[in-house]
């Protein structure tokens, strides 16, 4: 579903991404670890083309995703991108930031998008909050509707960027929660995480980033359970206590 | 006291609020068009495109730094004779129109600086929020970017409304009969200065404390919404 190429991204002198590839396949669940500043963030962001890298491809579908081709914001709608700091828009209430897109981008009548936007939210458990403004949520409730919000323009596959790394510790379950559901259902998901548990029994495959480059790539159970490099190794050891 | 009883007459005092009003509307017409002007500055300042920033630039350096009343006189004396010498024809240039021109122009200036600073406040990550929803510049910039903007940049615009109404006053040298060219008509006719001055000088005090006062109001009730 998603091929990266050998790409390479640098903010001045620093090499944040070095010449990383990878494959995420339909219906797969891929984990994104390593220790802050190893580049994870920065390749998911590259995915969706919100860093654009110097080098290298990236394909959606076989399609080349190049920001000069016409089709490129058409394709980009399908992937959904959560981000660490939710980015709902303050000014709107919850279901105004879900419909938004809907409305303004994809041609959808208003009663539509609202029942659209309603389903979501029903799913995330959240449909009473939906004449709320996101100043009157919590941050667990605050991420649920940003992945409800992704999911109004039918993604076929979710970006998760930290998702649980701004929250209260008593929140993250909730927003986990939201995302194992997602997994059930068959969404390709690729999840940059701290949460161990959440790549230890949700995901298929995890990758293991240091310093801009793929260290080791392995399925959740084999990485887990016996980590072939001794980073990976030094890495659990620090994060599982 | 003679001279004060002799001019305090309702009719004179009429006049002069005539010449108020006047310079409340002008200033009110200026300040509107200075908006769409500054978020049309703003909005070149702003872009991807590099001949845009320098003309954004070069309007708000200008505006900004040259006298007002430079800018006045140039839009009333010499503009006419620009058209003039293109169209070959004689043309009889409007003082009010010309000053509601050069009001709006130099609030334009200002109001990009403030309208650009406002944007630039926006947090990042409303943009790529837009993005990943597949909003295109446009639209951002109508359905999020703007509408937070225009919150934080409410009160400075109210100042610079203030400023208009105050600045409205050069235009009596282009012959606008606003408050400040009948203050300076009364005084000339009843040999007295003073008091139309002091008289004036009240008016515009009550129209500068009127609106900060309603926009205290307003701020108090954007403030509550955060």
């Amino acid at each position: 579903m998603i091929k990266v190429e050998h790409i390479t991204k640098q903010f001045n002198d620093l090499k944040a991404v070095n010449d990383v590839s990878l494959e995420i396949k339909k219906g797969e669940i891929v984990c994104l670890i390593g220790p802050s500043g190893s580049g994870k963030s920065t390749v998911l962001r590259c995915i969706h083309g919100l860093e654009k890298p110097e080098i290298g491809k990236i394909y959606l579908n076989d399609q080349l995703l190049d920001s000069k081709e016409s089709h490129y914001r058409e394709l980009r709608t399908k992937m959904g991108f959560v981000f660490q700091h939710f980015n709902l828009f303050p000014h709107k209430t919850v279901l105004e930031n879900l419909t938004l897109s809907p409305i303004q981008v994809l041609g959808k009548s208003k009663e539509e998008a609202n029942k659209i936007a309603c389903d979501y939210l029903e799913r995330v458990g959240l449909l009473d909050k939906k004449d709320e403004y996101p100043n009157k949520l919590s941050g667990g409730q605050k991420q649920r509707v940003a992945i409800a919000r992704s999911l109004c323009l039918n993604p076929k596959i979710m970006l998760f960027d930290e998702p649980t790394s701004a929250l209260d510790p008593e929140m993250v379950i909730e927003v986990l929660e939201v995302m194992q559901e997602l997994a059930k259902e068959g969404m390709t998901m690729v999840v940059v995480t701290h949460e161990m548990g959440f790549a230890r029994t949700v995901a298929d495959r995890v990758i293991f980033l240091e310093e801009g480059k793929i260290i080791e790539e392995n399925s959740s159970h084999e990485f887990f359970s016996h980590p072939k490099t001794e980073r990976a190794q030094d890495f659990l050891n620090k994060v599982m206590h | 006291m003679k001279v004060l009883t002799e001019f305090l007459t309702q009719d004179n005092l009429i006049f002069m609020l005539q010449g108020a009003g006047l310079s409340l509307l002008l200033a009110a017409i200026a300040v509107c068009i200075g908006l769409i002007l500054g978020t049309l500055g703003a909005a070149a300042k702003l872009s991807k495109y590099k001949v845009l920033r320098i003309l954004g630039n070069v309007y708000v350096e200008v505006i900004r730094g040259t006298p007002m009343l430079l800018q006045i006189l140039f839009f009333y004396l010499a503009v006419p004779m620009i058209v003039q010498s293109v169209t070959g024809e004689r043309f009889n240039a409007d003082p009010f129109i010309c000053g509601l021109i050069a009001l709006s122009i130099n609030s334009g200036a200002y109001s990009t600086e403030l309208i650009r600073s406002g944007i630039q406040g926006v947090d990042k990550g409303q943009w790529e929020a837009c993005e990943t929803i597949g909003m295109n510049y446009v639209q951002t910039m109508r359905y999020v970017i703007l509408p937070q903007a225009f919150k934080r940049i409410v009160p400075p615009i109210v100042s610079e409304f203030i400023t208009l109404i105050k600045d409205s006053s050069l235009i009596s040298c282009i012959g606008v009969s606003e408050l400040l060219l009948r203050t300076q008509v009364m005084g000339a006719s009843y040999s007295n200065y003073l008091v139309p001055l002091v008289i004036a000088g009240f008016m515009y005090l009550m129209m500068t404390l009127t609106v900060s006062y309603f926009a205290r109001r307003l701020e108090r009730k954007l403030a509550a919404s955060d």
